[in-house]
C-alpha cells in the first residue's frame, strides 16, 4: 500500500471519529500544529530504532508470529516499517495514539508502565526514547519512508583494540544517511558480546573486560545494519621457551599466544598423549599392551606413528561415524527404520574407513538417488523430507550458517534475506520421490524441470542461488543438488571447508575457533582468524582429506600440550595455551568402563561385544540408562549441542552406586574376578589396572595405597579388586580426557 | 488378523453378533490368525547350496511339509540325486541325499525340488560352479575360530544371529583377490556385509550393497574375511556362498550366478543379437559432443562416471514412428534409465531444442501390491524402471537423444550398463505368471508363491500378465502342455488391448500321483503370423506369512513343474457341466454347479466372483457350503456381453476345517498297537526267562542271567518304541485336528457361447 494511501486511510479514520464524537473530541484528537522550524521526528530513522532498542519488536514480544502480543503486532526488529506504522496509527480504530494529549497515548502509557503492561516498563517517562515517541505523536505521527534519508552504512568505533584485563572501552555507533548526514546512534544501537564471561557490554556501549584473556567480539546492531568490535585482551606475561613448532598449527597458535602474552603449558607426557589421542581419534582407551609398548618405545617418531595407526584403524571410522550419524539424524522412530538406519550408519562408517574425501561424502549425501539399500545416503531423505528442512540442515551442518530466521524475515544478525533462503531451497525443489517396495521409504531421483522455489512473502519464484554466489543456469535435466555440491566443494567456497575444520578443531580442542561451531558469520569472528584460514587452506589443498586434517591437528605441539596450567595460563579458555580437559562422551565412557571392568554391555540384537561407539542409531538409548544419563544424543538435530557434555548429580550417582555398575564390577567373567584368582603379585595386578585405566604406571604412593587396601584382612579378594576398580572409575583422571 | 471374504457381510454379521451376544463377544470372536492357502510343500534350504561341476556331494534338505520327501529333482537333468543310504542299505533319515553333478552340467543356478506326499515342492536355487567347495561345519564367529579358506574356493555357510562369521585366507603381495558372496541371488534372506580385514581382524575393505570386493594384497600374509547380516539377523534362512578367487589384474570380475528378477521376463526382444551393434563412445556428455547415430540402432552403453549423460544425435523425418527400448534395471542393476528426445533447429550459432518425447519407466500392467496388511494387488512388478515407448517424429531434421540414470548422480560404477534399441515397430509380447491371490484383509501371502502341487479335484489359478511391445494389442491365448495324467490347463486369454489373463490348472479327482515338467506359453496372431512366446513363472524365494513385516523377494523360475498329490484332495470342487453353456446375447445364463465337499467349512456360504474376459464384472453371489449343488446366473444384458466364445470360472475364499493327513492317525495307532504287542511279547519273555534264571542251577545260572539281561535290553527298546509310537499318535492327532485355513476355491472352467440375439 503506497504511503499516500495510508495517509488517506488515516485521515478517513480520523474523519469517522470526528463525526461520531463531536466537536470537543475533535479538538482533543487534532494533531497540534507543527512549527515549521522544529525538526520533524522521523518514523523510520527515529521512532523505529526506539522500538528495537526497547526490545518491543523481538520475537517473544510484539513481533511474535501470529498476532504479536494482546493484538498489537510489530515486525521483527522493525524490518517492515510500513506494517508497523499501520499497526501503530490506524489499527484498532487508531486507539494507540492520542494526538491531543500525546502522553495519554495508549502506546506511551503502556510502554512507560503507567497502565499495566505485560512487558513491564520498556521506556521510562523520563527516557530519551519516550520523549522521541511523544514528540512524533505530537507532530502528527507521520510516515516518512519515502522522504526520510536512507540509512546507508553503520559502523562501530573503534572496530578493534587491545584492552587489559579489567579494562573498559566505550563504543561509539555511527550511522550514515543518504542525505550525507552522520548521526551518533550509540544510545539507540544494540550490543551483544560473543563471550559474556570475557566481556560485558552495557546498553550504551560500554565494554567491560573480565580477567579472562583472549579475543572477544561485540556485535553492534542498528536497524538492519551490523558492525563488530573486536578486542584482544592480553595477559602480558613473558612467553619464552615455546615448544618448537611441528606444523603451521603451532605457528599460528603460538603466534597468538605470544601476541596475548600467554605462556603455554609444557608438552604432555607420553602416557597422557597416548590416552588423549586414542580417545580423540579412536573413541576408546588404549589397551594395556598398547600403553606398555608405547611407554617403553624410544622411537622419537612414536607419537606420529600412533596417530597414523589410529587413523588406519576401524576405531576411527566407528567413532567418527558415531559423531556424524547423530548429526545426520539417523534416528529410529519405528521398527521399520532398522534396516535403513543400519545401512546409513554403515555408509558413513565405511566412508570414513575408506577416507572418502569430505566433499565427495557430502556430494553423495546431498545428491543421493535410488533406494536406501542400493544407495544408503538416500536414508537422509527419509528423515529430512521437506526442502526447507533440508536446506536448513545442510546450511547449518555443512556450511556453519543458520538460515532458519531467513525463512520468514531478513536474518537479524546476518546478511541473509528471504531470497537467499528460498534460492537455497530451490536446489532441492526437483527432488522426485517414487514409492519403493519398502514401507515408509521412497525412491529418490531428480525430477526433470527448472528448479525454482517461491519466496514465501513475495511469491516471486527464485532460481537456485548459493548464499550470494551466482550459480550458472541449471538445465531442466541437471540435478541442481549436484550443482550445490559443486559449489560447496569449490576451492573458494567461503563456508564449506571453514565449517568443517572449525568443527574438527573443536572435536580435538574442546572449543571451536568459532563458537558455536555451526554459527559462522561476520559478526561472530574466530578467536584466531589466521589459524582458521590456514586450516581451511590446508584442508582444501589436501583434497578435503579428513584423515590428513586429523593428522595435522593431532601432530601439532599445540594439541600435545599438558592440561596442567602454569603460573599464568589458568585464565586462558580460548587460546589453546593448554589442553582443556573434557568428560568422556557417554558411549566412550561406557566402553571405557567395560574395558576396565572386563565386561560387555549387551545391546539388543547386536553381536555380544559391540562397543557403544559402534551403535548405529539412537534406539539403544532407550534401554541404556547409562547412555541417557551421560547425554547420548537422540539424533533430533544437526547441532552438536544436542550431546550433553555437562556434569550432573545423576551421573555421579550412577557411577557411584547404580546396579549396572555393581553388576559390571562383580561380573563372574570380569577383571576383578580374574585378578582375584590370578596367581601373580598384587603389584603386577595394580600396574595392570593403572595401565588399563590411565595408560600409565601407578605412582609409588598409589601403588602402596592400592596394595595396602588389597591386603586388608577381613574382606574377600574379589571384593577388594572390585572396590579398587570402582575407585579408579570414579577418579577425574578416568572420567576425563585430559 | 481377520480374513475378509466379503467385508460388508462380515462386518454386518459381526454387528449382529455384537447386538445379540453383547459382552460375550470376546468368547465368540471371529477366527483370528487364519493362514491363507492349504499346506504346500516347500523346500527351503539345501546344505550345501551348490556344488562343483563334475562332482558328487552330500546334500541335506529342510523345509515345510517335506517330512515325507522322496525324490530330489533338479531343473537340469544333468544333476541327479539319490537318498543317502546307511550301512544297512536303508535311506538315512533327516533328508540326506547324494547329489551328482555331471561334468557337462552348465555352470549357473538350477532349481532344486523334492516330491512329497502333497506333490512337488517349491524351488530352491542350487548353484553349480567351477571352484572347489567347502562347507562351514562349526561355529566360526570369532577371530580365534576363523575357518581356513583356500584361494579359489567357495564356502557354503549359514549365518548365526547376532554374530560375525570369520574366515582366514593366505595371500601374497600383489595378488588380486576377489571376494564375492552369493545371497539374495540364491534365495537367501541374508543382506550380506563382507569385510576384508588384516590378520588382527582390523577392517580394511567393506562391501554392503551386494558387490564383490576387489582386493590387491598389500603384503604377504593371512587376511580375514568377516561376513555378517546388515542388521545381524541369522538362522536357517540366512545362508550364503562365499567365494575367494584370484583374478588377473585388469581382467573383468565374473560374479557368482544369480536368479533373475521378475521383470527380466520382458527382455530381450525377440531376435535381438547378443552383442549390440554399436557402443557409446565417450565423451558424449553434452550437445557439443553428441555421438552421431542413424536409426534404427542398437547401442551398448554405461552410466559411468557419476551423473553420466550420453547424448546421441540422429536425423529423422516427420511422421516417422520409432520404438525406443532400454534395458538396464532388467539386468538386475540398481538403475533407473531416463531418455529425453528433442528436435534441434539450428540457425547460425544458435539452436532451439524442442522436446519431442520423454521416456522413463515401463509401468506395471497391473496394480502392484503396496506391501500393506490387506492384499491390494500382486507383489510382483512386471513393469520396470527401464524404458519401452513410442517415438513419433513431428518435424524433419536433427534430433537429439540423451540418456541418463536417474539413480546415477553420485555413483561411479562402470558395471551399471544399458542397452538402447531404437527400431521400427516389431509388435510382440512377453508373458509372466504367478499364483493367483485374492483380496483378503490378511497379511498372509503364502498363497501367492505356492508351487503347482495340485490336490485331486483342485483347480489352481495363475495370474498371467503381458508386456506388449511396439503397439501389439491383439488377443493373447494362454496354454500349457506336458501336464501329468489327469491334469488339464485352461487359459483365460488376455483380451485385445488388455494385459491380464488367467491360467486354470485342474487336477481331476482321480488323477494319479505324478509330476511333470510342463511348458507354458502365450500365443497370438501378429501381422497374420502365429507367434508363440514362453510364459515364465514367478515366485517368492520364501513364504511370507506377514506382509507387513517382510518384503517379498520375488524371482523367475527356470521351469514349470506340475504335480498331483494323489493322496490328498481339495476341500471343495465346484464342477460346472462339461459341455458348452449357450446363451443368447441379452439373456440370462444359469449354470448349474455340482459341489463335491471333502471337508467341513466355517460359515454357511461361499461368496463367488467371476473371472474371465467379459464376465469378470459380474456381481458376486453366494453359494451354500452345505448343499451339494448351486446355480450361478450371469446376465449378459447387464454385462453387455458380445456374441462369441468365452471361458470363465468362479472363485472365492472359503475357510476350510483342514485336517492334515488324518490317515496318519490311524497308521500311528496301528504302529502303536504293534509296538504294544511287541512289548507285551517281550515282557512275557522277560517273565519267563527271569523265572528260569531263578530256577537255574549254578552251572546254568550265568547263561540264564545273560539271557535275562539281553531280553531286558530288548524290553527297554520296546518300551521306548511304544512311547515313541504314542508320541506319534499325539502328533498326528494334533495335526489332524481341524484347523481353519482360508482356501482359495476356483471352479473348474466353464465354456460359454453367447449367440447373437435374433434381429427384431
Amino acid at each position: 500500500m503506497p504511503y499516500s494511501d495510508h495517509v488517506s486511510r488515516r485521515r478517513f479514520v480520523l474523519r469517522g471519529w470526528l463525526v461520531s464524537l463531536g466537536g470537543f473530541f475533535f479538538l482533543a484528537v487534532m494533531p497540534q500544529p507543527v512549527d515549521a522550524a522544529e525538526p520533524p521526528v522521523s518514523f523510520v530513522n527515529d521512532v523505529m530504532p526506539v522500538f528495537t532498542k526497547a526490545g518491543c519488536n523481538v520475537g517473544v514480544c510484539h513481533a511474535k508470529a501470529g498476532g504479536g502480543q494482546k493484538g498489537f503486532q510489530l515486525s521483527l526488529l522493525g524490518f517492515e516499517p510500513l506494517e508497523d506504522f499501520d499497526h501503530l496509527v490506524t489499527e484498532s480504530r487508531s486507539r494507540r495514539l492520542f494526538f491531543g494529549a500525546p502522553d495519554q497515548s495508549l502506546l506511551l502509557l503502556k510502554a512507560s508502565g503507567q497502565i499495566p503492561h505485560g512487558g513491564g516498563v520498556r521506556l521510562a517517562a523520563s527516557s530519551e526514547g519516550y520523549a522521541l515517541l511523544r514528540e512524533w505523536i505530537r507532530q502528527g505521527a507521520t510516515f516518512d519512508s519515502q522522504t526520510a534519508p536512507k540509512l546507508l552504512s553503520f559502523e562501530v568505533q573503534p572496530t578493534r583494540g587491545s584492552i587489559n584485563r579489567g579494562g573498559e572501552q566505550q563504543l561509539k555507533a555511527i550511522a550514515k544517511y543518504s542525505d550525507g548526514s552522520i548521526r551518533d546512534v550509540t544510545s539507540m544501537a544494540l550490543y551483544e558480546s560473543n563471550d559474556k564471561a570475557m566481556a560485558d557490554v552495557s546498553e550504551r556501549g560500554l565494554v567491560k573486560i573480565s580477567d579472562i584473556v583472549g579475543n572477544v567480539a561485540v556485535m553492534v546492531r542498528y536497524q538492519a545494519k551490523v558492525s563488530v568490535y573486536s578486542a584482544s585482551v592480553p595477559l602480558g606475561a613473558p612467553v619464552e621457551n615455546l615448544p618448537s613448532s611441528k606444523n603451521f598449527v603451532d605457528e599460528h597458535v603460538f603466534a597468538n599466544l605470544k601476541a596475548l602474552g600467554i605462556p603455554p603449558s609444557v608438552l604432555c607426557d607420553d602416557a597422557t598423549f597416548l590416552r588423549r589421542v586414542t580417545l580423540d581419534i579412536g573413541g576408546r582407551l588404549p589397551t594395556e599392551e598398547e600403553s606398555a609398548a608405547f611407554l617403553a618405545s624410544k622411537d622419537e617418531g612414536k607419537r606420529d606413528k600412533v596417530i597414523d595407526e589410529l587413523l588406519r584403524s576401524p576405531d576411527y571410522a566407528d567413532f567418527f561415524a558415531n559423531k556424524w550419524t547423530a548429526l545426520l539424524k539417523n534416528r529410529r522412530d519405528d521398527e521399520s527404520d532398522t534396516v535403513s538406519n543400519f545401512a546409513f550408519h554403515a555408509w558413513v562408517r565405511d566412508s570414513f574407513l575408506a577416507n572418502k574425501p569430505y566433499d565427495q561424502f557430502v556430494r553423495e549425501l546431498l545428491a543421493a538417488t535410488g533406494t536406501v539399500i542400493g544407495n544408503p545416503p538416500v536414508a537422509w531423505y527419509k528423515r529430512v523430507k521437506e526442502p526447507k528442512q533440508q536446506i536448513e540442515d545442510v546450511a547449518q551442518l555443512f556450511l556453519g550458517v543458520r538460515m532458519q530466521c531467513a525463512q520468514c524475515h531478513h536474518h537479524p544478525f546476518e546478511r541473509w534475506s528471504q531470497d537467499d533462503y528460498y534460492s537455497l531451497a530451490a536446489f532441492f525443489s526437483q527432488v522426485g520421490r517414487k514409492p519403493s517396495g519398502t514401507r515408509g521409504e521412497d525412491l529418490i531421483f531428480h525430477k526433470r524441470g527448472i528448479a525454482v522455489a517461491a519466496n514465501m512473502k513475495t511469491g516471486v519464484p527464485l532460481k537456485p542461488g548459493a548464499l550470494g554466489d551466482a550459480i550458472p543456469e541449471i538445465a531442466a535435466d541437471e540435478d541442481p543438488r549436484l550443482k550445490l555440491a559443486d559449489w560447496m566443494g569449490s576451492k573458494n567456497n567461503p563456508f564449506f571447508a571453514k565449517s568443517l575444520v572449525n568443527r574438527y578443531w573443536k572435536h580435538f580442542f574442546v572449543r571451536g575457533l568459532i563458537e558455536p561451531e555451526d554459527d559462522i558469520r561476520d559478526t561472530n569472528p574466530p578467536t584466531n582468524p589466521a589459524l582458521l584460514e590456514a586450516l581451511e587452506k590446508h584442508f582444501v589443498a589436501s583434497g578435503f582429506d579428513l584423515k590428513e586434517l586429523v593428522r595435522v591437528i593431532t601432530q601439532s605441539r599445540a594439541y600435545q600440550l599438558s592440561e596442567v596450567p602454569n603460573a599464568h595460563n589458568v585464565v586462558d579458555r580460548q587460546n589453546y595455551s593448554r589442553y582443556y580437559p573434557r568428560r568422556l562422551q557417554a558411549e566412550v565412557l561406557l566402553d571405557a568402563i567395560d574395558r576396565l571392568a572386563g565386561t560387555q554391555t549387551d545391546f539388543a540384537n547386536l553381536p555380544p561385544g559391540t562397543r557403544a561407539v559402534a551403535l548405529p542409531d539412537n534406539s539403544y538409548n532407550r534401554s541404556s540408562q547409562f547412555l541417557r544419563v551421560f547425554g547420548r544424543p537422540e539424533a533430533e538435530s544437526v547441532c552438536e549441542c544436542e550431546r550433553v557434555q555437562s556434569s550432573s548429580l545423576a551421573q555421579s550417582l550412577h557411577l557411584l552406586n547404580a546396579p549396572e555398575m555393581k553388576t559390571k564390577l562383580a561380573a563372574a567373567t570380569g577383571r576383578a574376578e580374574r585378578l582375584a584368582k590370578e596367581d601373580k603379585p598384587a603389584e603386577a595386578k595394580v600396574r595392570e589396572l593403572y595401565l588399563a585405566a590411565f595408560s600409565r604406571e601407578p605412582r609409588p604412593q598409589e601403588l602402596k595405597t592400592a596394595i595396602d587396601y588389597l591386603n586388608e584382612p577381613g574382606s574377600a579378594a574379589n571384593a577388594n579388586y572390585q572396590d579398587l576398580i570402582w575407585a579408579l572409575i570414579n577418579t577425574k583422571e578416568f572420567l576425563f580426557n585430559h | 488378523m481377520v480374513v475378509e471374504f466379503n467385508r460388508y457381510s462380515c462386518f454386518r454379521s459381526l454387528l449382529v453378533a455384537t447386538m445379540i451376544f453383547g459382552a460375550s463377544l470376546s468368547l465368540v470372536s471371529p477366527s483370528f490368525a487364519q493362514s491363507v492357502g492349504l499346506p504346500a510343500p516347500r523346500l527351503l534350504t539345501t546344505i550345501p547350496m551348490g556344488a562343483k561341476v563334475g562332482s558328487q556331494v552330500e546334500v541335506t534338505i529342510s523345509g515345510e511339509h517335506i517330512e515325507d520327501a522322496d525324490e530330489l529333482t533338479f531343473s537340469d537333468r544333468r544333476i541327479t540325486a539319490a537318498r543317502k543310504l546307511n550301512a544297512a542299505g536303508q535311506p538315512e533319515p533327516n533328508g540326506k541325499y547324494v547329489v551328482t553333478i555331471a561334468a557337462d552340467c552348465p555352470v549357473g543356478i538350477h532349481e532344486a525340488r523334492v516330491m512329497t506326499r502333497l506333490g512337488i515342492s517349491s524351488s530352491r536355487a542350487f548353484s553349480v560352479g567351477t571352484l572347489d567347495e567347502a562347507v562351514q561345519t562349526k561355529a566360526n564367529t570369532t577371530l580365534a575360530t576363523a575357518m581356513e579358506l583356500k584361494v579359489n574356493s567357495i564356502c557354503n555357510a549359514t549365518m548365526t544371529q547376532r554374530a560375525v562369521d570369520h574366515y582366514v585366507f593366505e595371500a601374497t603381495k600383489g595378488q588380486r583377490i576377489i571376494v564375492d558372496c552369493a545371497t539374495r541371488g540364491i534365495d537367501s534372506k541374508l543382506a550380506a556385509v563382507v569385510i576384508i580385514a588384516d590378520a588382527a581382524g582390523r577392517d580394511l575393505l567393506v562391501e554392503r550393497r551386494g558387490g564383490a570386493l576387489d582386493f590387491t594384497v598389500p603384503a604377504d600374509g593371512k587376511y580375514v574375511i568377516k561376513v555378517h547380516e546388515l542388521t545381524f539377523k541369522g538362522g536357517q534362512a540366512y545362508y550364503y556362498r562365499l567365494a575367494v578367487s584370484e583374478v588377473p589384474v585388469g581382467a573383468p570380475i565374473v560374479r557368482l550366478p544369480s536368479t533373475k528378477p521378475v521383470n527380466s521376463f520382458s527382455w530381450p526382444p525377440q531376435g535381438l543379437k547378443e552383442q549390440a551393434e554399436l557402443a557409446e563412445s565417450e565423451p558424449n556428455n553434452d550437445r557439443t559432443k553428441a555421438q552421431k547415430i542413424s536409426l534404427p540402432c542398437d547401442i551398448a552403453g554405461s552410466f559411468f562416471p557419476a551423473a553420466d549423460v550420453d547424448v546421441f544425435e540422429f536425423e529423422a523425418k516427420k511422421g516417422d514412428v520409432w520404438w525406443v527400448e532400454v534395458a538396464s534395471e532388467r539386468f538386475g542393476l540398481p538403475t533407473d534409465p531416463s531418455i529425453l528426445v528433442q528436435h534441434v533447429a539450428r540457425t547460425g550459432d544458435t539452436e532451439k531444442a524442442t522436446d519431442v518425447a520423454e521416456f522413463s519407466d515401463i509401468p506395471s500392467p497391473v496394480r502392484v501390491s503396496s506391501n500393506g496388511y490387506a492384499y491390494d494387488g500382486p507383489p510382483y512388478n512386471a513393469g520396470s524402471a527401464d524404458i519401452l515407448g513410442k517415438l513419433e517424429i513431428k518435424e524433419d531434421g536433427l534430433h537429439r537423444l540423451q540418456i541418463t540414470d536417474l539413480f546415477g548422480g553420485t555413483r561411479n560404477d562402470p558395471k551399471n550398463i544399458y542397452r538402447l534399441v531404437i527400431r521400427k515397430a516389431a509388435p510382440d509380447f512377453a508373458v509372466v505368471a504367478w499364483a493367483l491371490h485374492m483380496e483378503l484383509r490378511n497379511g498372509d501371502r503364502n498363497a501367492v508363491s505356492k508351487p503347482l502341487a495340485l490336490r485331486g479335484g483342485a483347480t489352481m489359478a495363475l495370474e498371467v500378465v503381458a508386456i506388449r511391445r511396439d503397439g501389439f494389442d491383439g488377443d493373447i491365448d494362454l496354454a500349457m502342455e506336458g501336464l501329468p495324467e489327469g491334469v488339464t490347463a485352461s487359459g483365460l486369454k488376455i483380451p485385445a488391448g488388455q494385459s491380464r489373463g488367467l491360467m486354470l490348472v485342474t487336477a481331476h479327482q482321480n488323477a494319479p500321483r505324478a509330476v511333470g515338467s510342463a511348458t507354458f506359453f502365450g500365443r497370438a496372431t501378429i501381422d497374420g503370423a502365429a507367434v508363440t512366446r514362453p510364459c515364465r513363472l514367478a515366485s517368492f524365494a520364501w513364504p511370507i506369512t506377514d506382509s507387513w513385516g517382510e518384503i517379498p523377494s520375488p524371482r523367475l523360475m527356470a521351469d514349470v513343474p506340475v504335480s498331483v498329490s494323489g493322496l490328498e484332495f481339495a476341500p471343495l470342487t465346484l464342477s460346472p457341466p462339461k459341455e458348452v453353456q449357450t446363451v443368447i446375447a441379452g439373456e440370462k445364463l444359469t449354470i448349474p454347479l455340482v459341489h463335491t465337499r471333502r471337508s467341513e467349512f466355517s460359515g454357511a456360504t461361499l461368496q463367488l466372483r467371476t473371472m474371465g474376459a467379459s464376465f469378470d464384472r459380474a456381481p458376486q453371489f453366494d453359494v451354500s457350503l452345505t448343499a451339494d449343488g448351486s446355480h450361478a446366473v450371469l446376465d449378459t444384458a447387464a454385462l453387455k456381453t458380445a456374441p462369441g466364445d468365452y471361458l470363465i470360472a468362479f472363485y472365492g475364499g472359503a475357510v476350510a476345517k483342514y485336517r492334515h493327513q488324518p490317515e496318519a492317525v490311524a497308521a500311528a495307532e496301528v504302529a502303536h498297537k504293534n509296538a504294544m504287542q511287541e512289548l507285551m511279547a517281550i515282557e512275557a519273555e522277560v517273565k519267563k526267562l527271569t523265572e528260569a534264571a531263578k530256577a537255574a542251577t549254578t552251572e546254568t545260572k550265568p547263561e540264564a542271567d545273560k539271557a535275562v539281561e539281553a531280553v531286558t535290553v530288548k524290553q527297554k527298546a520296546a518300551t521306548a518304541a511304544v512311547a515313541a509310537a504314542a508320541e506319534k499318535i499325539k502328533q498326528a492327532t494334533a495335526a489332524a485336528q481341524p484347523r481353519d485355513i482360508v482356501d482359495i476355491v476356483v471352479s473348474e472352467p466353464i465354456k460359454i457361447r453367447v449367440s447373437p440375439a435374433a434381429a427384431k
